[in-house]
C-alpha cells in the first residue's frame, strides 16, 4: 500500500514549496542548454520480460555442447556477423547476437559490461511469476511489499520533492513499489493529463478545485479508498507538467521507428532533459517468452528473438547518442534484467522452455566495460537437475554494485544481506 | 426468504453484473436474497432478444464479426439482460488468459463461445474444454508440443494458474515438482486442432489429437506410474484438494473480498466453499451459488472491499445511468472508444498482459489509469450530441434531469445514490454542493433546475461523481 495520508501531507507541503521554482526549470528547459549537473546521477532499468534467453544473446561459438543441444537454434561463428558483414564477436569464444550491432559499438567503446552467469541462485524459480518477484524485490530477509528500486527510494529519494522516479510504462513495475510514495507511470504523454468540459473552459478550475478538496477528506490509512485519493492528487498534481515534457525537447538524434523500447526510451530521455530532479527511470520489452518459434532455420538475423533483441540493441544504441547529444552520456547508467534465462536445449518448436543462469547488462560511460562473472558450463555434470546452467553471479550482487557505486547507497538496507562489489564501476 | 436490501441489492448487481439503474435493483429486493441470486445465476431464462437485435443490426454477427469481437463481447456487456453471464465469462476470460497478442480474432471468439457455454459446469469439463481449445492450443503452444521434443508451455499454466498454483493454500506443501511438468507436457503432446473441411465461416475449428504425435509411453506423474492420457491428467488434476482452494480463492476474491489466509476465520471459509466443490461432483455452478448466497458475500466485510476494474467501472457507470449505448448501425464499425478507454485504464480486453490474467484491486491502479478514469467520466459525461453513425454512449439533458432536484444537495444526494449507492462523508456531500452553487469565480450561486444549468453544473456534478474515490471501488 502506498503512502498514508500523514506522510502525503507532508510530501505536500513541500510540492507547494518548490511550484515556485518550476516556471524556471521548465523555462532553461526550453534553451536545452542548461548546464548538466555533474554530480547527476540517472539509473534507467531495462526489463526484458519473459525469460530472455541469454545463451543466444551472447552466444558461446565454440562450445560443442551449445551446438549438440541447439542444432537449429544455435548461432555459428560464420553466423555472428550483422547485416552489413560486421562481425559481432567479442572474444575468442563469445559473440553477441547477430542482431545486436550497436550494443557491439558501445561494447568496442567500453561502455559495456556483461554480467555473465547471472542468476537467482541454486533453487531457480522457473515460473515467470515468482521468478519475476523475486528479482523485482531482491530482499532476502523480511519485508517483500516494496520493491528493490522502491526500498531504495525510501531511503530518501522518496521524501524529495517533484518527480524522482518514474516509469515509462503502462502498469506501475513491482521494483518500484513503495511504502512513501506513488511513482508515476506515463506510458504517453499526451494522455497524461486532467481534462475538463471543453464547452466550459471557465468552469475547469472549478472542477480541480472540487476535486482536490474531495481526495483531500482522511479516509481509513492502507483502505483502498485512500490509495485511490492518494494516487489520484499525485497523478494530477504533476500531470501538467508531465504531460509538458516534450513540448522543450530537441534532438539530432532519430530513434528507430517501429521499435516499441525505442519509443519508450526516447521518453525517458524528454523526462530526463526536462525533469532536472529525475534519478530512477524504469521501462520493459515484453515477449521473450519463446516457446516456439524463436528463431528461424538458416537467417540468424531474424525470428523472433532477433527482433525483440534488435528493438533492444537499437533502442539502446538510439538513448546513449540523445544522452551524449545532450551532454548528460556520464550521468546515466543503464542496468538491464531478465526473470530468468531458457533452457538450454532447443524444444522440438524452435523454442526453449524456461531456464535459469541468464545474463545482465550494464551500460552507459560510468561503467568499466568488460565481461564479468563467467558463463555457466552446459557440460552434462554442471548442470542442475532440470538441465538448467547453475548461477555463477547472484543478480542481487548487481544491483548492490549498482546502489553503492552509483546511487551512493547503503546496499545491505535495500536487499537485506551484503553483496561482493562485482566490479564494473570500479 | 432471506430480506434483500435495497443496498445489498445493489451490492449484489454490481458484483455478478456491473450494476444498474434503480429499477433493476428494486426488482432483486422484490425477489429475496436467495430468489435474486438463483435469478441472475440462472441466466439461460431471461429473454436477450432485444441485445440480439441489436447486435445483428451492429453487424456484430458470428459471420460478419470479423476482427471486431472485443466489442462484440463489450457490446454484450452493455446491453444484455443476463449480466452474470458476462461476468462470469470476464472471470474465466481472465482465469484462463488468452491474449490476442498471439492469437487470432476467430481462435478467441470461439474461446469466448466455449468459456460463456460452460462457465458453470463440472469443472473438469471446462478445464478439458480450454485444453482442446484453438486459442489456447495456439496461446500456449501445444499445436507444437509433440513427441520426443515436448513443449511445456501448456504443463506448466495448467498446474500454476489455471488449477492449483505453486504451492498448496492451505498446507504450503508444493504441488508439483519440475518433473511433473515435464511428464504433463507429454501426456498431451500431439493435442492440436485443424479447419473444418470446406468451412462456412473461418471459425469452424476442431480439435484432434494427431497420434503419430502423441507419446503413447508410460508416464509417472504425482508419484503415479501409467499411460496418462491429456484426458487423465486433467481428471487428476480436478480431484486434488489443491484445486478446489486454488479456485474458490480466485472466486471468492473477484467476487468477493481478498482473503488474508493467515487468518484462521478466512481459511475456513475458503475450506467451506473447497468443501462444497467436492460434494457437488465439482460443480461451479454449486460452488458460486453457495458464495453468493452467503452471510460473507453480504457482510460488511465485502461491501466496497474490491476496486472496480476498467469494464467495471466503465460499463457500470453507464448501465446505472441508463445512459443509451448504441453499438453502431453498420456493418463496417467506426472508431470504438470505449474499448480504447478500458485499455488506457489498464484492461484490454481479449488481450492481457500475460497467462496470469490481469493484476485485481491495486493493480489497477497507477497514475496513468487513474487520469484516463477522470478523463473518461469527463468525456462521458459531457458528451451532449448522439450520432447514429457512430458507436458510442451518450446522456441526453432529459436523462440528467431524473435525478436534478431544486435544492442542490439533494441532487447530490441522488447522483451518489444512483451510481452506489456510495458512503460519501458529509464533507463530500458539501464539497459537491458547493460546486453546484459556485459560479467559475468561485461566487456563492443559487443552484436552478434549468437547461443551462443542467448542462453545465449537474454535467460538472456527474463528472466529479464518476471521480470520487468511492466510485473506485465495488
Amino acid at each position: 500500500m502506498p503512502t498514508t495520508r500523514r506522510q502525503f501531507i507532508k510530501r505536500g507541503a513541500a510540492m507547494a514549496g518548490v511550484s515556485f521554482l518550476l516556471p524556471e526549470i521548465l523555462l532553461k528547459g526550453a534553451h536545452g542548454q542548461t548546464a548538466v549537473d555533474p554530480n547527476r546521477r540517472i539509473l534507467v532499468v531495462i526489463q526484458l520480460e519473459g525469460g530472455n534467453d541469454g545463451l543466444n544473446t551472447v552466444v558461446p561459438y565454440t562450445n560443442d555442447r551449445y551446438f549438440s543441444l541447439r542444432p537449429v537454434l544455435g548461432i555459428r561463428e560464420s553466423e555472428l556477423q550483422d547485416a552489413q558483414g560486421k562481425s559481432t564477436i567479442i572474444t575468442n569464444k563469445l559473440g553477441f547476437h547477430p542482431v545486436m550491432s550497436g550494443i557491439k559499438d558501445l561494447y568496442d567503446k567500453g561502455r559495456v559490461a556483461v554480467v555473465l552467469g547471472a542468476g537467482d541462485g541454486p533453487n531457480p524459480g522457473l515460473s515467470h511469476f515468482i521468478a519475476s518477484d523475486i528479482w523485482q524485490v531482491a530482499n532476502v530477509a523480511g519485508d517483500n511489499s516494496e520493491g528493490w528500486l522502491g526500498k531504495f527510494a525510501d531511503q530518501g529519494l522518496a521524501q524529495g520533492a517533484g518527480v524522482r522516479v518514474l516509469s515509462s510504462d503502462d502498469r506501475s513495475p513491482r521494483a518500484l513499489a513503495s511504502k512513501k510514495a506513488i511513482f508515476p507511470n506515463v506510458p504517453s504523454f499526451a494522455a497524461y493529463n486532467f481534462q475538463t468540459d471543453a464547452k466550459y473552459p471557465g468552469n475547469g478550475r472549478r472542477q480541480l478545485s472540487t476535486f482536490n478538496t474531495y481526495n483531500s477528506e482522511s479516509f481509513p490509512p492502507d483502505s483502498f479508498l485512500a490509495a485511490a485519493a492518494e494516487i489520484g492528487l499525485d497523478a494530477v498534481e504533476q500531470a501538467d507538467r508531465i504531460g509538458a515534457v516534450p513540448s522543450t525537447y530537441q534532438s539530432p538524434v532519430i530513434y528507430p521507428a517501429n521499435n516499441p523500447l525505442a519509443a519508450r526510451l526516447k521518453m525517458v530521455a524528454q523526462i530526463i532533459i526536462a525533469i532536472p530532479e529525475v534519478e530512477i527511470l524504469y521501462v520493459r520489452l515484453g515477449g521473450f517468452d519463446h516457446h516456439a518459434a524463436q528463431g528461424v532455420a538458416g537467417n540468424k538475423r531474424i525470428g523472433q528473438h532477433a527482433t525483440l533483441l534488435q528493438y533492444f540493441s537499437d533502442g539502446v544504441k538510439a538513448f546513449y547518442d540523445d544522452m551524449v547529444a545532450h551532454g548528460l552520456a556520464d550521468n546515466v547508467l543503464l542496468l538491464q534484467w531478465s526473470e530468468f534465462g531458457r533452457r538450454p536445449n532447443e524444444n522440438g518448436s524452435l523454442g526453449t522452455d524456461h531456464g535459469a543462469g541468464s545474463l545482465m547488462f550494464v551500460m552507459g560511460n560510468p561503467v568499466r566495460g568488460g565481461l564479468y562473472g563467467q558463463q555457466s558450463s552446459l557440460a552434462p555434470g554442471d548442470v542442475d537437475s532440470d538441465g538448467n546452467p547453475r548461477t555463477m553471479v547472484d543478480f542481487r550482487a548487481v544491483y548492490a554494485t549498482v546502489i553503492e557505486k552509483w546511487l551512493g547507497g547503503d546496499s545491505q538496507l535495500v536487499l537485506g544481506k551484503q553483496f561482493e562489489n562485482v566490479g564494473f564501476l570500479g | 426468504m432471506a430480506i434483500l436490501t435495497y443496498d445489498e441489492a445493489a451490492h449484489l448487481l454490481r458484483r455478478l453484473g456491473f450494476g444498474g439503474p434503480p429499477d433493476e435493483i428494486n426488482d432483486l429486493v422484490a425477489r429475496g436474497r436467495e430468489g435474486a441470486v438463483d435469478y441472475l445465476i440462472n441466466y439461460e431464462n431471461i429473454d436477450n432478444k432485444a441485445m440480439d437485435d441489436a447486435l445483428t443490426v451492429a453487424g456484430l454477427t458470428e459471420n460478419r464479426i470479423g476482427d471486431n469481437v472485443p466489442i462484440w463481447w463489450l457490446a454484450r456487456m452493455l446491453l444484455t439482460r443476463r449480466q452474470f453471464e458476462e461476468k462470469m465469462t470476464l472471470f474465466w476470460h481472465n482465469h484462463f488468459a488468452t491474449a490476442l497478442s498471439k492469437v487470432a480474432y476467430n481462435q478467441i471468439y470461439l474461446q469466448n463461445l466455449t468459456l460463456r457455454q460452460s462457465a458453470l459446469d463440472r469443472f473438469d469439463s471446462l478445464l478439458l474444454k480450454m485444453a482442446q481449445d484453438p486459442a489456447m492450443l495456439v496461446w500456449l503452444d501445444g499445436v507444437s508440443n509433440v513427441l520426443g521434443n515436448p513443449n511445456e508451455n501448456f504443463a506448466r499454466e495448467l498446474q500454476e494458474l489455471f488449477t492449483m498454483g505453486v504451492k498448496d493454500l492451505i498446507t504450503g506443501d508444493a504441488n508439483y515438482t519440475e518433473k511433473d511438468v515435464r511428464e504433463i507436457a507429454r501426456a498431451f503432446t500431439g493435442w492440436t486442432f485443424k479447419q473444418k473441411a470446406k468451412p462456412k465461416f473461418r471459425f469452424q475449428l476442431r480439435f484432434f489429437v494427431n497420434e503419430g504425435q502423441h507419446d503413447n509411453t508410460s508416464k509417472q506423474i504425482y508419484g503415479q506410474t501409467g499411460n496418462f492420457s491429456g484426458e487423465d491428467v486433467i481428471s487428476l488434476i480436478a480431484a486434488r484438494r489443491a484445486t478446489p482452494r486454488f479456485l474458490v480463492k480466485k472466486l471468492f476474491e473477484f467476487f468477493v473480498y481478498p482473503l488474508d489466509l493467515t487468518n484462521p476465520d478466512d481459511r475456513t471459509t475458503l475450506e467451506k466453499f473447497a468443501d462444497m466443490y467436492m460434494t457437488s461432483d465439482h460443480s461451479i455452478k454449486a460452488v458460486v451459488r453457495a458464495i453468493f448466497v452467503s452471510d460473507e458475500f453480504f457482510s460488511e466485510r465485502a461491501r466496497f472491499a474490491l476496486i472496480k476494474n476498467p469494464i467495471e467501472f466503465i460499463v457500470g457507470a453507464i448501465r446505472m445511468l441508463g445512459a443509451v449505448y448504441n453499438p453502431g448501425a453498420a456493418v463496417f464499425l467506426p472508431a470504438l472508444p470505449l474499448r480504447v478507454r478500458a485499455k488506457q485504464m489498464g484492461l484490454d480486453l481479449m488481450n492481457p498482459p500475460d497467462v496470469a490474467g490481469w493484476h485485481l484491486n491495486l493493480g489497477w491502479f497507477n497514475t496513468a489509469a487513474m487520469l484516463e478514469r477522470y478523463n473518461f467520466a469527463n468525456d462521458f459525461a459531457n458528451t451532449r450530441l448522439f450520432d447514429a453513425t457512430k458507436t458510442q454512449v451518450w446522456l441526453t439533458g432529459d436523462q440528467l434531469k431524473k435525478y436534478t432536484d431544486p435544492s442542490a444537495q439533494k441532487t447530490v444526494e441522488n447522483f451518489l445514490s444512483v451510481l452506489g449507492p456510495l458512503n460519501a462523508s458529509p464533507e463530500i456531500v458539501q464539497v459537491l454542493t458547493d460546486y453546484l452553487e459556485t459560479d467559475d469565480d468561485g461566487n456563492h450561486v443559487d443552484f436552478v433546475v434549468n437547461d443551462a444549468t443542467v448542462d453545465k453544473n449537474v454535467r460538472g456534478l456527474l463528472r466529479l461523481v464518476l471521480c470520487l474515490p468511492q466510485f473506485q471501488l465495488n
